[in-house]
């Protein structure tokens, strides 16, 4: 496939659509398990645009795709086929190193199970993400400690994640997530383990965050936590099954600077057509080896 | 980058914390590879302090000829700790030492002869005694205390002989009335004019153990055995200022005594020791690489040790990589604890290996010898160790799919 060809043709797009906030836009993503007779798809020439502010809610039956797509937006995993554009670049041409940067930077996980580590207090499990984006230890606990303030867990700082509530470690594991201000929050079924009550102080926090201007993606079994969502997608097999939104999108909430900065300014186009030809070039030979 | 390397190095010190035996076991395993080394390494360097000590004893005025090997020095040392008459292969000969005496600026020359043999007295028959032939210039050249009686004079050097401490007490069970007895070598009878004092430094660049030997003129022992060769000629100068001047000299006289023949080797200063200490350099490798071979099973243990701890923080991996970690990060947490349990071994055994070189100190004339050359050498293998059989568990690590990681919850 000519390369040239293929990143030109989307890159001009890209900036027209950038004056449009969108944040993530999908295009034919499909991704794949297995080969001939146990070949499967999670997803299946899936579009979707995610505009900046929107709080998308996704429901559908298990195995229809659901976590394969929030691992892919979260840049976990990849996508077998399709177009992933975060932010106006086009993520198969950026390094494992810098996805690993972005998830530190600009993503925030929030899991079912929580993911906490179980050996670490948990105000450095909320310190975590930090680690890895060059603040000082100090500037680290710090951090953390008003993020676990902002979920009043400001006395429990040196609990293990065990020694607390499901409800609790939930809220730990959402400070986490915004402890290094990210603009994506991913949520796969952040009240799957929890009580009504606790899902519901859960769902408070995440509504007040996404009133701060930030992007939630959130994965649920629960019809009655839409009433959150801006947006709400059923899945089925694979695809789109409906999508509805709630709120005009010129009435989303909108961060107060643009936080994602593009890397490279229009000028410089014919150095990025280059070097992106190049790190494609080299990931599918990595990929191969794999 | 440094501040990350900061955080490595203290997510490695908790994650050894916590695993506080076995990290201890693992280090324990380096540490002991280390401490052979380190121990094997002391004793080679203060053997060889010994000998240099030994030199500057007896003055910076000594020269030494020897026979030049035609062997490499390997086999030559082997066949020396095999054979008794390995001593009989030399080509100087008692006109050399004449020849020697020619030189200018001398004070003495002394031939070594030494050959084995049996010793009788009236009361003992000691079989393979070395018997050391030289001349009157040889208690100038070693001034060797005598416990008792005299060294041999002009007058007696044909039948009287000196005996070793310790060879006095194996023939007449005595040393305070040996002297005036006699000893029968070869069928002749010599009388004992003196006893050395105990000199019990086994380590010399005579190589003889003078406690044992037996020491006579060296025309007689040439008479009785029918053949000696002189395994080394011990020269004084008179001046200590130009002794490579005066070994050029030495060396000349006996090319053309020898009518050309240039198997012989004159050395002076440190040169003088490095046959003796060759023979330790070798041992002591065969020694330190069989210790190093330790050292391996040791960063195996360290390989294996690492190993469980990426199995069992699956999880945290994953959560790691989830969070912003990228596979980079995760190879050097690993790493760098490896390299913290093996460097910590290697301190341990550092420590450990002196300790044991301190208590052999007590029981053999090797002090302890440490050199900054040592402790960095062994830190750097600790080092490389560490690499070496870190960096396959730390790759496991860091190649770990963070979806599968996250699924394995304890």
């Amino acid at each position: 496939m000519d390369l040239g060809l293929f990143i030109l043709s989307f890159l001009p797009r890209v900036r027209g659509k950038m004056s449009e906030n969108i944040l993530i836009e999908l295009k034919g993503l499909t991704k794949r398990y297995g080969y001939g007779d146990t070949e499967s798809f999670a997803l299946k020439d899936f579009d979707l645009t995610i505009k900046r502010g929107e709080f998308i809610m996704i429901m559908g039956p298990s195995g229809c795709g659901k976590t394969t797509l929030l691992n892919i937006i979260g840049l976990l995993d990849r996508a077998s086929r399709g177009e992933y554009i975060l932010n106006g670049e086009n993520v198969a041409s950026i390094s494992a190193r810098r996805q690993a940067k972005l998830r530190a930077k600009k993503i925030g996980f929030v899991f079912q199970n929580f993911n906490l580590i179980e050996d670490l207090p948990i105000i450095e499990n909320v310190a975590l993400p930090l680690v890895y984006t060059g603040y000082t230890k100090t500037a680290r606990l710090k951090n953390a400690s008003s993020a676990l303030k902002r979920f009043h867990l400001e006395e429990r700082e040196y609990y293990l994640p065990y020694q607390l509530s499901g409800g609790q470690q939930q809220r730990v594991a959402i400070a986490r997530a915004i402890v290094g201000d990210p603009e994506i929050i991913l949520a796969d079924e952040p009240t799957g383990n929890l009580d009504s009550r606790a899902s519901h102080s859960v769902m408070e926090e995440l509504k007040a965050i996404h009133e701060e201007g930030n992007t939630i993606i959130m994965v649920t079994h629960n019809p009655a936590l839409t009433v959150y969502a801006t947006r709400v997608i059923n899945m089925l097999d694979g695809q789109i099954d409906t999508d509805i939104k709630t709120v005009a999108d010129a009435n989303l909430p909108q961060p107060i600077s643009v936080k994602i900065k593009k890397r490279k300014k229009k000028g410089d186009l014919e150095s990025l057509i280059t070097t992106d030809a190049k790190k494609s070039r080299k990931r599918k030979k990595s990929r191969r080896k794999r | 980058m440094a501040l990350l390397l900061r955080t490595h190095y203290r997510l490695a010190k908790t994650a050894i914390k916590e695993n506080r035996t076995r990290s201890f076991l693992t280090c324990l395993g380096i540490a002991i590879g280390v401490a052979s080394i380190i121990l094997i390494l002391s004793l080679m360097g203060s053997i060889s302090n010994l000998i240099k000590g030994e030199i500057s004893e007896i003055g910076a005025d000594l020269i030494v000829v020897r026979p030049a090997s035609t062997k490499d020095t390997l086999t030559n040392i082997v066949e020396e700790l095999t054979s008794a008459n390995s001593f009989q292969k030399s080509n100087l000969v008692l006109d050399d030492v004449k020849a020697i005496k020619e030189v200018d600026n001398i004070s003495a020359v002394a031939p070594i002869a030494i050959s084995s043999n049996t010793i009788s007295s009236e009361k003992n028959t000691l079989n393979s005694i070395q018997v050391l032939g030289t001349n009157l210039d040889f208690i100038k050249i070693e001034s060797f205390p005598l416990r008792y009686g005299a060294f041999l004079t002009e007058n007696n050097e044909e039948n009287s002989v000196v005996l070793g401490h310790t060879l006095s007490l194996a023939l007449f069970n005595t040393i305070n009335s040996t002297v005036g007895k006699t000893v029968t070598i070869m069928g002749e009878k010599f009388m004992v004019v003196g006893v050395l004092d105990e000199i019990d430094k086994s380590i010399n660049f005579d190589n003889i153990d003078f406690d044992n030997a037996l020491i006579m003129n060296i025309a007689t022992l040439d008479k009785i055995t029918g053949s000696t060769q002189i395994q080394q000629i011990n020269i004084k100068a008179a001046n200590t200022d130009s002794l490579e001047i005066i070994s050029k000299d030495i060396e000349n006289a006996l090319t053309n005594q020898k009518l050309g023949d240039k198997s012989f080797s004159v050395s002076y200063g440190d040169m003088i020791t490095h046959p003796a200490s060759s023979l330790f350099t070798i041992v002591s490798g065969m020694l330190a690489t069989v210790a190093a071979i330790s050292l391996v099973v040791g960063g195996i243990g360290v390989m294996n040790i690492m190993l469980v701890s990426v199995a069992e923080r699956n999880h945290e991996i994953g959560v790691r990589k989830a969070v912003g970690a990228s596979s980079r990060n995760i190879l050097m947490q690993f790493l760098f604890e490896s390299l913290i349990l093996s460097l910590l071994g290697g301190l341990f055994g550092l420590i450990l290996g002196y300790i044991l070189a301190f208590l052999l100190s007590i029981v053999t004339p090797f002090a302890p010898y440490i050199s900054w050359e040592i402790i960095l050498i062994t830190l750097l293998t600790t080092l490389v160790i560490g690499i070496i059989f870190g960096i396959y568990p730390a790759l496991k690590a860091a190649s770990k799919n963070p979806i599968d990681s996250l699924k394995h919850y304890r």
